[in-house]
């Protein structure tokens, strides 16, 4: 398999200086979002990026024409590019951010012509120092050309935008966490319903909220159209996704592909197969949050669809393979810690069940487990995440609670014998 | 009040920047770490005017992330990766170096004010795992070996400024993708070196 | 109603009104779910977890939680489902599993939804065998709560009510996730007016009162539903006693008046009612000493006075004696011949007021149910709090506010209109043509208007609110609240002949117009702007009594000495509120030594004189208080105890009140005022809250005090021979040169306002700290 390039394809051009303006405009930057702003109208961009059936990059894997159209009529209507990337496993919007902003910005002018948008932010996690300073330079950038702020392109549009960084919380990734973060708050996510963000989002105005690698696919469909886009990757996983592979393999990476082919194909081929010729024990296809899948499932395809039927999810592309010497145990237990650590304390189940959890693997992984343990886990997954069906039940508020309860139901479903192995059976006197 | 002037006036200039003074709260928190290495109480009272709202409410957004110090932090922050792909690639024995040779404990600050550590969550370099940022600037592809000498290195030269790719050029190994161009800029506390805050630099 | 919406809750058919929250819907019709976080006052934030139900959608049985969701027709709930009791378990093995054991020292043992919640819904064991969390407990975060961080379940009850009703957000959540703890900013204590309501709505015991730390277990308490008496919004309370010692007051949900809430002077100023200083036994005055006398003597005594009279016998009635007890003065009164003028009021503010048949008297829930709300009044929070509460909800919910200054500057920032200096003069005139304000204009042009009028300050002129008034009465369809804030003053108003007030008193009363002067539960000695003429008028007529709990400064001046009950559960009656609703005060507790009601005294005295055709009993004093009433309506103890009329009878009258219009004259831009904790005698008895009134202080802006040349944090008030040194206190929201006396704090009583005073700069450095 090969990698297909839309959205990397400006940056491995002009390795120099892709991040900059004179580089973006040599390459036909902007062009597309002069054209739509002088020539079409919000109903045909909305028309493009429906044809396209472009999903949400972020995790969810929401169509976004659909969550476009949701956008409820308002005088005042916001924008947020959720730039808080945080799932362990994922670097992809790191690459876009640090080496094609601007793609991102003619993304955002375009998305925002086409909602009848004035004002939009770009919330990025605050971890993110270098991407952020290219980000906010070409943001300055932008607005000295005119792309940005009063009449762009002549135009009766009006945008300005502001680069605001987070500050070391992963929930804030979660939608209206965020818009509540946007708003000086606590990044605690909000009740949908009622706080639809589409109805009552940013300081309870409409607002859309998308994902870096969505907007940036943006101007490439609304340039060569979106039915040119649907006719890549495969129905229900159109157009190119940049995967990040991480975990045991030869050549880490981010890698721009379309969806289709198998997770097995995609480590061999573009990956570089595992280290030291090691066989697969598991490995996580969507994030932290997804469920694992064993070696011996590497035949599954990494479409979103495909991967939902197999109980797991395609998330926010993040791959992380975990080769035969790996304690799962520990592997586990270093994502529920992740969860426990990053809840936001909101709901009872999630607040202290994911500490409770961290707490016996800690236990168990350090060979002070006990016999009971094991299905006390189970059933404290199962008070946080009801009957530990696919897609998951919530007793929470978000699906945080949930995520932390993957890793244990992934490690008692096909590897019990390793838990089991770690608990002590003598007594010794 | 001891902003001075000054910060007082960027401070200002950030609550502009959004349609509702809370908003800046975010930013201006930044601004506080950026001005003493923590937020302080006087921060946070400074803040809670500027804003137009009560001092623990300032307190409670403050707290919530971990990024603002409640306490006093050193010149360099080293923040270690511990989530899945920096776990399955080592990251504990680059914890192990790190806590050999500043002698600290998750969350502590030594003694002169030199080194602070902690062992944090996933910061996006899986790929160059395992990664280690130094106030916030990444250096990706660690080595043991290398960490020791990142770590002396920052001891004995003490660099004012922190660039990204300076580190990784001097001790860092794969990276998670190709950062192509390297630029100068980099950081001047245990803040991200950010235009907004005013925290960021270029290395002559 | 028509609109009702129909749904299924294990098989039952319910009826609801539509938009209605599920858990409420459910509770109405005697289906408990049970819940921790949602508390019917307070927004639903579905925080818990432990009110999920199953509901069905056409995806199949999803769990809700039913606080935050409506119930829409056909819907079809369980609450039963093997799902849903295995969620409620979880939840409480959650909340359990880092929850002391402190059952056996917490205060809410035997109350506490909790225990009560984990014996009904809650798995029988623990399995949880790793360490607990651990916090410092208790840690005191203002003068009157403790908080027991280990305890707490982080409903975020507490900060809901600071946040959303008190609107002093002075309590947190800090930190993240498992970490999560609620707290204040260190050196920022909880201090707010409301903040033992937090105590009140906690549903474990995080949050404890100092008054009833480890003071009773709940199956010990004596109760009964009575009505503060501290202000006229006649709050409805609860009283808890046990070994007939009064031990906690809290607040009922009243609809109509407090809807649960209670400010926290009426909820802790009781402990004065166990005070050892309380007279216990009548006392005489004699050569410069005091005697324990009899009551007998006593009658004696004032009955040869009554017989021998040729002046009047003048009455000076404080407003916290029931509407009984007025109607026995003014029986008394009567049959003395004084006619109509010799009862006052021991009240500072009082006029004429808004009064009339055509005035349509406004309920404090039509603040809700309005357009708009204007108030120009003395500062609400400080001497109405719960109306200042309700003014607030009303406000959230989308009601327009327009604010006159400069008293309530607390409600400025959720005002739509706010007018300060360039409106309102520093004697409260306003000085521009009302008709001409655009601003007030749209808010109430031909709309529903609640009016809260009331004079700001006591020299505020008669006037300047009836300019209001009139272009209020003309352009909007009005209903209004006279916001007398005085205790029973309006049951003084319905019951009394003809009222007048403190000034009336200082103005008409000597020596050659009175022989005996019974002072009933009133302090104008201490806490009136007229201190100084009342002692002089004390000090020289010939006879004076004083009915009171405990000697002070008044009544420390009288010849004689009566104990009295207090209002606050020692004896029965009705109070009548601000809306003119009448509810039942009752009895918990016994009175201590020889105390008895002003009107078991009255009684006796009449009996004494041998007058005849006086009420007997007090039944026949309640049904002599509400004779003009209609069968039906009449706040008669009978049809007060009826279910339906717990929460009280509105019967609207008009008031008598007999004052001068002539405009009280300070000699400055000063303008006089209650704070909510004050010196007067009771709160110094009550130890819990007995020093957050302590504080002397001035109130001004940041340039009026530099005028002064003020630069230490204190200053010297300066009046003939009279010194004090108080704080002063910058308050940004008063115009230039207008000062402000809290005359309920110590001192402030020695100072005439009609008189000039100077203010000097006090060269020490120390400063207060000042509430």
């Amino acid at each position: 398999m090969k990698e297909t390039i839309l959205l990397t394809k400006h940056m491995r051009e002009n390795p120099e200086d892709s991040h900059l303006i004179e580089s973006y405009e040599k390459s036909n930057g902007y062009t597309t979002a002069k054209k739509t702003l002088l020539g079409s109208s919000p109903e045909k961009v909305l028309e493009e990026i429906k044809a396209s059936n472009i999903r949400g990059r972020g995790g969810a894997g929401f169509p976004t024409g659909v969550k476009w159209g949701f956008l409820a009529e308002n005088e005042e209507r916001y924008l947020v590019i959720n730039a808080d990337e945080s799932e362990p496993g994922t670097f992809k919007d790191r690459i876009l951010l640090e080496r094609d902003p601007h793609q991102l910005i003619e993304g955002i002018i375009i998305t925002c012509f086409a909602a009848n948008i004035k004002n939009a932010f770009i919330y990025i996690r605050g971890e993110y120092a270098k991407p952020a300073r290219r980000v906010q330079s070409a943001v300055e950038q932008a607005y000295q050309n005119g792309y940005l702020g009063k009449n762009i392109f002549g135009s009766e549009m009006d945008l300005d935008l502001v680069v605001h960084l987070g500050a070391g919380a992963y929930i804030c990734g979660e939608e209206t966490a965020l818009l509540n973060s946007l708003e000086g708050r606590r990044g605690e996510p909000r009740l949908k319903p009622p706080y639809f963000p589409a109805v009552k989002g940013l300081y309870m105005k409409p607002t859309l909220v998308n994902n870096v690698e969505t907007i940036s696919s943006v101007p490439w469909i609304i340039e060569n159209t979106g039915e040119e886009y649907n006719k890549l990757g495969v129905e229900g996983s159109t157009g190119t996704r940049i995967f990040s592979l991480s975990g045991h393999v030869n050549v880490p990476g981010n890698y721009e592909i379309e969806m289709g082919s198998t997770f097995g194909d995609f480590v061999e081929t573009l990956g570089g197969g595992i280290r030291n010729n090691k066989k697969v024990k598991a490995y996580i296809p969507g994030g932290a949050s997804a469920p694992w899948f064993r070696g011996d499932q590497l035949n599954i395809k990494m479409t979103i669809d495909d991967v939902a039927n197999n109980n797991s999810m395609l998330g926010s592309g993040a791959v992380v393979m975990m080769d035969q010497d790996t304690n799962l145990v520990n592997a586990a237990k270093s994502i529920v810690s992740f969860f426990a650590h990053e809840s936001c304390g909101q709901c009872t189940p999630c607040r202290e069940g994911t500490t409770w959890l961290e707490m016996i693997l800690d236990r168990v992984a350090s060979g002070r487990g006990r016999t009971s343990d094991l299905e006390l886990l189970l059933d404290i997954c199962d008070n946080i995440s009801p009957g530990l069906s696919w897609p998951p039940k919530m007793t929470t508020i978000c699906p945080l609670g949930p995520s932390a309860v993957s890793p244990i139901t992934s490690l008692m479903k096909d590897f019990r014998e390793e838990v089991e192995s770690m608990i002590p059976t003598k007594v010794l006197l | 009040m001891s902003w001075d002037d000054k910060l007082i006036k960027q401070a200002k200039k950030i609550v502009k920047l959004y349609p509702q003074k809370r908003s800046a709260l975010g930013p201006l928190l930044h601004l506080a770490q950026s001005k003493d290495g923590y937020i302080s109480d006087d921060s946070v009272s400074v803040i809670s005017e500027l804003v137009g709202i009560t001092e623990v409410q300032v307190k409670s957004v403050s707290t919530f992330y971990s990024m603002y110090k409640q306490e006093p932090t050193g010149k360099y922050l080293l923040s270690v990766c511990k989530s899945i792909s920096c776990e399955i690639n080592n990251s504990n024995s680059i914890i192990d170096v790190v806590k050999d040779f500043t002698g600290l404990s998750n969350n502590e600050t030594d003694e002169e004010g030199l080194f602070t550590f902690e062992a944090v969550e996933c910061i996006g370099a899986c790929g160059g795992a395992p990664a280690i940022q130094v106030n916030y600037e990444t250096v990706e592809g660690l080595s043991t070996e290398n960490t020791l000498n990142l770590c002396e290195w920052l001891k004995n030269e003490t660099p004012d400024l922190v660039v990204a790719d300076e580190l990784q050029n001097k001790f860092g190994g794969t990276k998670s993708f190709d950062w192509a161009i390297s630029d100068n800029s980099g950081t001047t506390g245990s803040v991200p070196g950010f235009q907004t805050l005013n925290t960021t630099k270029d290395k002559k | 109603m028509s609109d009702n919406v129909k749904i299924n809750v294990n098989g039952l058919q319910i009826e609801s009104e539509p938009n209605k929250l599920l858990i409420e819907a459910c509770e109405d019709s005697g289906i408990h779910i049970p819940r921790f976080c949602w508390h019917k006052r307070l927004d639903p934030v579905g925080m818990c977890r432990m009110c999920l139900v199953e509901v069905e959608t056409p995806r199949g049985k999803m769990l809700v939680p039913s606080c935050t969701t409506e119930v829409s027709d056909e819907m079809v709930v369980d609450t039963e489902s093997e799902i849903v009791k295995k969620a409620q378990e979880g939840v409480l093995e959650f909340l359990l599993i880092n929850h002391p054991l402190d059952c056996p020292i917490c205060d809410k043992a035997g109350e506490c939804p909790l225990q009560d919640q984990t014996m009904a819904y809650g798995p029988g064991e623990s399995r949880f065998v790793e360490e607990k969390r651990h916090f410092e407990k208790p840690i005191p975060i203002s003068e009157i709560i403790l908080l027991d961080r280990e305890r707490c379940i982080l409903c975020a009850r507490c900060t809901r009510f600071s946040d959303e009703i008190s609107g002093d957000p002075l309590i947190e959540f800090i930190q993240r996730g498992n970490k999560t703890e609620v707290n204040t900013f260190p050196n920022e204590p909880f201090k707010s007016y409301f903040s033992g309501n937090t105590v009140q709505i906690c549903p474990v015991g995080a949050l404890t009162s100092t008054s009833y730390r480890f003071k009773a277990r709940p199956w010990d308490l004596k109760s009964t539903r009575s009505t503060c008496n501290g202000c006229s919004m006649g709050c409805s309370i609860e009283l808890n006693s046990s070994q007939n010692k009064m031990l906690r007051i809290l607040g009922v949900d009243n609809e109509h008046t407090n809807q649960g809430w209670l400010c926290d002077r009426g909820r802790y100023n009781f402990e004065y009612l166990n005070s050892d200083q309380r007279i216990k036994a009548p006392l005489k005055k004699t050569e410069g000493d005091r005697e324990e006398t009899t009551l007998q003597d006593v009658y004696s005594d004032l009955s040869k006075i009554i017989e021998d009279r040729s002046n009047k016998i003048t009455f000076l009635l404080g407003s916290n004696l029931t509407n009984e007890e007025f109607t026995s003065f003014n029986e008394f009164s009567n049959k003395l011949g004084n006619n109509d003028n010799s009862i006052y009021l021991n009240e500072d503010i009082l006029f004429k007021g808004f009064f009339d048949e055509n005035i349509e008297n406004a309920k404090i829930e039509d603040l809700n149910k309005s357009d708009a709300i204007i108030i120009w009044a003395e500062d609400l929070k400080e001497t109405l709090p719960v109306l200042y509460l309700r003014v607030r909800q009303a406000v959230k919910n989308g009601v327009k506010l327009v604010v006159f200054g400069h008293t309530n500057s607390t409600l400025a920032d959720i005002s739509d209109v706010y007018f300060g200096g360039e409106t309102v003069s520093n004697d409260f005139e306003i000085v521009k043509d009302i008709s001409k304000l655009k601003e007030i204009k749209e808010h109430i042009k031909d709309k529903n208007v609640t009016a809260i009028l009331g004079k700001a300050s006591p020299n505020q002129s008669d006037q300047s609110l009836e300019k209001l008034f009139s272009y209020l009465k003309d352009n909007s369809n009005l209903k209004l609240l006279n916001a007398f804030n005085g205790g029973n003053s309006f049951g003084a108003f319905q019951t009394l002949g003809s009222v007048k007030g403190n000034r009336e008193f200082s103005s008409e009363i000597s020596k050659e117009t009175t022989d005996l002067l019974f002072v009933v539960g009133a302090d104008p000695v201490g806490k009136s702007i007229f201190s100084s003429n009342i002692k002089n008028i004390i000090d020289e007529i010939p006879t004076v009594v004083a009915l009171d709990l405990f000697i002070h400064e008044t009544s420390e001046l009288a010849d004689y000495i009566v104990p009295t009950s207090s209002t606050l559960g020692e004896k029965e009656g009705t109070f009548t509120n601000i809306e003119f609703r009448t509810s039942r005060i009752d009895k918990l507790i016994p009175s201590p030594g020889q105390a008895l009601s002003d009107w078991e005294f009255i009684s006796g005295l009449s009996n004494f004189c041998k007058f005849e055709g006086m009420s007997e009993s007090l039944t026949d004093l309640n049904n002599k208080s509400f004779d003009s009433f209609a069968l039906d309506t009449k706040p008669t103890f009978d049809n007060l105890d009826k279910p339906r009329n717990l929460d009280g009878i509105i019967n609207t009258s008009v008031p008598n009140i007999n004052t001068t219009d002539e405009s009280i004259e300070f000699s400055d831009s000063f303008y006089v005022g209650k704070k909510l904790y004050g010196d007067k005698v009771t709160e110094r008895h009550s130890k819990s809250i007995s020093l957050l009134g302590s504080s002397q202080f001035i109130e001004g802006s940041e340039s009026t005090f530099e005028k002064y040349k003020l630069n230490s944090g204190k200053c010297i008030l300066v009046q003939e021979n009279i010194e004090i040194t108080v704080s002063y206190k910058i308050n940004p929201s008063l115009p230039d040169g207008l000062i402000f006396f809290p005359k309920n704090r110590r001192n402030m009583n020695k100072l005439d306002f009609s008189k000039n005073i100077q203010i000097l700069p006090s060269h020490s450095m120390e400063v207060l700290n000042v509430n």
